[in-house]
């Protein structure tokens, strides 16, 4: 049952933080029927009802704090990370918080951002929202955003497995997308992260972050996977997002429950590094760190 | 190398407290997440001549005139 059709003010005359206010609203009216990932689950979070993401309808937060790891033009970010996902990769590094919506604490979105903005006052560059999975937790993110200044500078940290309304409610927010392009097609996306469709979802995500802000993909080499999710992800990217920044991660552990499958049991070779370096030269990629 | 599992845990959020998380592989080898600048700058003393972390360390020190 839809309770509430949201209608989308004109960014271009009112404050993105009025406009994530009205946004909030909606998107918690959303919860009712919730589509904001893929899924399409379509069940009533507000009612206390679950769909694969086992999230209710209060988010939880199971990081708060400055960091320096991520890329080098957004750092040092305060990052926020929302407590539960959309999807199962096995191998998550932060499985424990990112499988469990109920990791983690309750803050209130006014508490989060007194604590960003502490950050940027002592030197932090950017607030970035990630999860586990942040898109299951849009209407909370909103309000985060509706509190912060409009001119701080905002990542939204994603699986890119968001669907259409959740780009609607996304529109003018962020100013960077740093988006994950994980899997190079849908066996391997269905075998370590039980998701359909994956490629078709993601490529669609992409192509909407690039035209609405900066984008950022992240490609998180797996060992034994140069060949059948980085050489076609790369490929993609280079004939369809040329010029895009491209941040290909070598640093992959095995996390969480990675010892299901025999081929993530290890880390990435030098071999598979530079492999995986050639390819992304041969496709013309634009590499940042 | 071992997988990691790691335990389900509540995790309280202070605003005091910071969370990095190392994994020291065989060869020595330390693969980081969640890297806070005072983690970074106690990489950066255990080896100042790793790039990565180096130019994590000095982007988070105040500038000097």
């Amino acid at each position: 049952m839809i309770c509430a059709e949201p209608t989308f003010p004109d960014p271009a005359i009112i404050s993105r933080s009025e406009l994530a206010r009205e946004r909030a609203r909606l998107a918690h009216a959303a919860l009712t029927d919730c589509h904001l990932c893929a899924h399409h689950c379509g069940v009533n979070r507000r009612a206390n009802e679950t769909g694969l993401c086992r999230a209710g309808a209060k988010a939880r937060i199971f990081i708060a704090q400055t960091e320096v790891s991520d890329e080098l033009a957004l750092i040092p970010t305060f990052a926020i990370a929302f407590s539960g996902c959309d999807l199962r990769c096995d191998f998550c590094i932060t499985g424990a918080s990112s499988w469990n919506p109920r990791a983690g604490e309750i803050l209130s979105p006014g508490t989060v951002a007194e604590r960003a903005m502490e950050a940027l006052a002592a030197g932090a560059r950017t607030i970035m929202i990630l999860g586990g999975e942040p898109t299951i937790h849009l209407p909370t993110a909103l309000e985060i955003v509706a509190a912060l200044p409009d001119s701080a500078k905002l990542i939204w940290k994603t699986n890119a497995h968001g669907s259409a309304s959740a780009r609607d409610f996304l529109n003018g927010m962020f100013n960077v997308w740093l988006a994950d392009y994980k899997f190079g097609n849908d066996a391997c996306a269905q075998r370590l992260a039980r998701v359909p469709d994956y490629v078709h979802v993601v490529q669609e995500n992409l192509r909407w972050a690039n035209e609405h802000s900066e984008l950022i993909v992240r490609h998180l080499l797996m060992p034994g996977h140069v060949e059948c999710c980085w050489r076609p992800t790369a490929e993609w990217l280079g004939e369809n997002l040329p010029g895009t920044k491209i941040n290909l991660r070598s640093g992959f552990w095995p996390a969480w429950h990675a010892s299901r499958h025999s081929d993530l049991c290890g880390t990435v070779s030098q071999a598979e590094s530079d492999q995986a370096v050639q390819i992304a030269q041969d496709c013309e990629l634009n590499l940042i760190k | 190398v071992k997988p990691i599992q790691k335990p389900v845990q509540v995790v309280k959020i202070d605003s005091q407290m910071l969370t990095t998380e190392l994994l020291i592989l065989p060869d020595g080898r330390i693969l980081v997440h969640n890297l806070t600048q005072p983690f970074a700058e106690l990489l950066h003393e255990l080896n100042p001549i790793d790039e990565q972390i180096a130019s994590r360390n000095s982007i988070t020190q105040p500038e000097t005139h």
